[in-house]
């Protein structure tokens, strides 16, 4: 390396700046867009799990909203935003990247099978111009079932209506409300079967929608708070007489998961079992490994298949099409489901 | 670390300063750049720093050998040993689940035992970037054309944060001897590098991000379901999709370089705006055109042996394009159709050179009839590229051309104008947006910053919420 500078002044006539006039331009840069983006960045920074970066995230972020609501720029932003199709009051858990849109109103036959219902039901007999109707709900796992179930219910006799959102849950209804998503689907889609594939991301406190603590992780009584959650989900998911197959959450690479994943599923099949139209898929044990470790493939007769994403967690498109599969062998084994609408 | 993100924000203004400060002290410079790279790297699993670590010590072991071998024959082995160590875990990580799969499929059909251990493997991200950037590094010295840099300058160049997750595929004589030139503080193209890094993030979080989730997902996720109005605009979304995420990526790395005084290779040259495939990839990913143009085409004999030896040269190397994007026939098919279309190119070239075939008149519509041919068999590309396997490729050009009807509620105005705004981008001259950052640069810092601040706001407002990684960072 020389002492001197061995790159020649541009010639350009666009001016060039010093490095420390360039550090100002990007602090400046940085600053305006937090205080306009402050609103949002809270928001998202309140939706992150409780910790240390939470918090730090929250103290910084404070100041900035308060001086975006201060100077009116909050009401800018928000109309900058509602400019640009996006609602600056809207749940900044949930994204609808890939969620199908629901029917503005329920079908003509909605109020048909509204009785209360003791015991397992058998589903309705699919036609051409009555198709049954197929909502997929929960994390991510149920956004890949629901891809899934584009291509293994077929489209003469079933819709498919994929409402899986990334990084939700039930722990988290300040985040994402599923409660409310619940009877939104159930009012305006009416559907005969649902598929629930969640709880990926609730190792964490249970939050209530206006963000108060509910019960903290870690405690005696979360899994008691956490069931009540998951059999007032499964309610509303039956209470237009729809059928639930609750999928359980599969083994994952992180062994030191495992014990968290078992209890949520001791959970969701302790429901199934209790209440009518809800059946428990256990995914662990199925795709688990002969020594009950986790495995990423599968063994289908003599063929051997890759079905797990390399994150250790979710399925690749070859694993949510069988898992899919499996999920409405159980309906039909369950509730009934007339295989045509999904047997190859 | 993703580039749209506040940790990498944060992350570059530290590293700015550093840079700036250490800048007259090489050696301090040099272990700062180098750390804050691997810390970069880290971000997405730490573990990763160790492949990192491991395919520099093979590449530079590699290059000291090769480099003291007088003999031609040794050292051309010494090259090749030092390519398959350095490209072996590449291999590994990228082709081991499919090869042991097939082969433990293929062993119980025939009733052997052969089955290789069932092992899931995550690819690292980038590694394909700088395992290329390494061999090129290995062949270079063998070649003669670059000599053996030190342990410190080839950690730095195959690491600088950058080019190091999805390129451009810098080669050794285009970034070492960067290294080594102090670089003036007093002379920033701020605003050059501020308008590559603001035009990146729109098209990624604007256009890029926007068209995947409006378009281009639903219908490639389930064609069986869509018409072929929806399937005809979805492909084009992908076209425009593909090129605004990987362009934008590049543009935010050649910014980012460009901010701490460093030059990058062009990387897409208006792809579109081609008129034949040959043009196309004169344009398209231009920095792996060229790696697999030297590196593979040229040392397979290139167009020197033959016609035929030509024709299957171009058939390997774009087969070997194809399969370096992924383990899967719908990336193999990719390469060859863009391998068929190559050899045909050629084919018709060297007729009109015999004159058996007649050179097209240089009209407009005959321009414009070019452009169309060629786009459209880009797109064609693409379809395989993007689906999930060749039956699914298959089925929806089945029932793109059969024209099924079915819903066109994707096709929307915001959908239309994404592709609109993303075509444009291809043909719209250069002079009026140099114009803009030579007004820009007129500016103080603050109310630059302040404009950058309003713009930066737009494309964040403008976007999708959510970080969506970028397509290339899967290869």
């Amino acid at each position: 390396m020389t002492d001197e500078f061995t790159t020649p002044p541009p010639k350009r006539r666009r001016r060039v700046m010093p490095a420390g006039r360039a550090l100002v331009v990007i602090l400046v840069t940085l600053l305006v867009w937090a205080v306009l983006y402050a609103p949002e960045l809270k928001r998202s920074a309140e939706a992150g799990d409780v910790g240390t970066r939470r918090t730090v995230s929250l103290a910084i972020l404070d100041p900035l909203v308060w001086v975006t609501d201060h100077t009116g720029l909050t009401a800018a932003a928000n109309a900058a935003a509602r400019a640009a199709g996006r609602d600056p009051n809207a749940a900044v858990g949930g994204v609808d990247v890939g969620v199908d849109p629901l029917p503005s109103a329920g079908p003509d036959d909605h109020d048909q099978h509204h009785h209360k219902i003791v015991k397992d039901t058998d589903m309705r007999e699919p036609s051409p111009d009555k198709q049954l109707r197929v909502a997929i709900v929960g994390d991510s796992l149920a956004q890949g079932v629901g891809f899934a179930a584009d291509s293994v219910f077929k489209p003469f006799w079933a819709e498919v209506f994929k409402q899986g959102r990334i990084s939700t849950g039930l722990a988290r209804l300040d985040y994402f409300d599923w409660m409310a998503q619940m009877r939104t689907i159930v009012e305006r889609a009416d559907p005969d079967l649902i598929l629930v594939m969640v709880g990926e991301n609730d190792n964490q406190g249970l939050l209530n929608p206006d963000g108060s603590l509910e019960q903290d992780v870690g405690t005696f009584d979360w899994a008691a708070h956490y069931q009540e959650r998951v059999e007032r989900f499964a309610k509303i998911a039956t209470s237009e007489g729809g059928h639930v197959v609750w999928i359980g959450l599969p083994n994952t690479s992180d062994k030191s998961r495992w014990d968290f994943i078992q209890r949520q599923d001791a959970i969701f099949q302790t429901v199934a079992d209790e209440l009518p139209n809800v059946a428990y898929f256990d995914s662990w044990n199925t795709f688990a490994s002969a020594d009950g470790g986790y495995s990423a493939f599968y063994r289908d007769g003599t063929k051997v298949r890759e079905i797990r994403s390399p994150d250790g967690v979710h399925f690749n498109t070859d694993g949510y099409a069988l898992l899919t599969e499996k999920a409405a062998q159980l309906a039909t084994k369950d509730f009934n489901l007339d295989p045509k609408t999904y047997a190859p | 670390m993703l580039f749209p993100t506040v940790d990498f924000a944060l992350f570059f203004c530290l590293v700015f300063l550093g840079h700036w400060v250490l800048n007259h002290n090489a050696r301090a410079w040099k272990a700062f750049m180098i750390a804050a790279s691997y810390i970069f790297y880290g971000w997405w699993n730490p573990r990763y720093i160790f492949l990192l670590a491991g395919v520099t010590a093979v590449a530079q072991l590699s290059a000291i050998v090769v480099s003291r071998q007088e003999d031609q024959r040794r050292r051309m082995w010494a090259m090749a040993i030092g390519i398959a160590a350095t490209i072996g875990p590449l291999l590994f990580f990228k082709y081991y689940g499919f090869f042991a799969v097939n082969v433990t499929n293929a062993g119980t059909t025939l009733h052997t035992t052969l089955t290789p251990p069932l092992i899931q493997v995550a690819l690292p991200v980038g590694v394909s970037f700088y395992t290329f950037m390494a061999i090129s590094y290995v062949v270079d010295v063998y070649r003669r054309e670059f000599p053996v840099a030190s342990w410190v300058d080839t950690a730095l160049y195959l690491s600088f944060f950058p080019h190091l997750v999805a390129g451009p595929i810098v080669r050794p004589g285009e970034l070492i001897p960067q290294l080594d030139i102090q670089r003036d503080p007093r002379h920033l193209d701020i605003v050059g590098a501020g308008w590559l890094i603001l035009g990146g993030l729109f098209k990624k979080v604007v256009i890029a991000n926007y068209l995947a989730a409006a378009i281009v997902d639903p219908v490639f996720g389930e064609p069986a379901r869509h018409g072929s109005l929806e399937i005809a605009v979805a492909i084009v979304a992908y076209a425009v999709q593909i090129y605004c995420d990987f362009s934008g990526y590049t543009d935010i790395a050649i910014g980012v370089a460009k901010m701490l005084g460093f030059q990058f290779p062009q990387n897409f040259d208006r792809p579109y705006s081609a008129r034949s495939i040959q043009e196309f990839w004169r344009r398209w990913h231009m920095t792996l055109s060229r790696w697999l143009r030297d590196y593979l085409y040229i040392p397979l004999g290139g167009n020197r042996k033959g016609t035929v030896r030509t024709y299957e040269n171009l058939m390997i190397t774009m087969l070997l394009g194809g399969l370096w994007h992924g383990a899967a026939w719908h990336f193999v098919v990719w390469g060859g159709l863009h391998g068929a279309y190559l050899v045909v190119g050629h084919w018709k070239a060297s007729l009109r050179a015999r004159g058996v075939l007649a050179t097209p008149p240089d009209t407009w519509w005959i321009h414009a009839l070019q452009w169309v041919s060629a786009f459209v068999l880009v797109c064609v590309g693409w379809v395989f590229f993007r689906a999930d396997s060749v039956g699914t490729a298959l089925s929806m050009l089945g029932r793109l051309v059969t024209l099924q009807s079915g819903p066109s509620s994707l096709v929307t105005v915001p959908v239309l104008l994404a592709i609109a705004i993303g075509m444009a981008v291809q043909f719209v001259p250069r002079a009026p947006g140099a114009a803009i950052r030579s007004a820009v640069s007129q500016l103080h810092p603050v109310p630059m910053g302040i404009a950058a601040g309003f713009a930066l706001f737009a494309i964040t407002t403008l976007g999708p919420r959510g970080v969506a990684p970028f397509i290339y960072f899967q290869f």
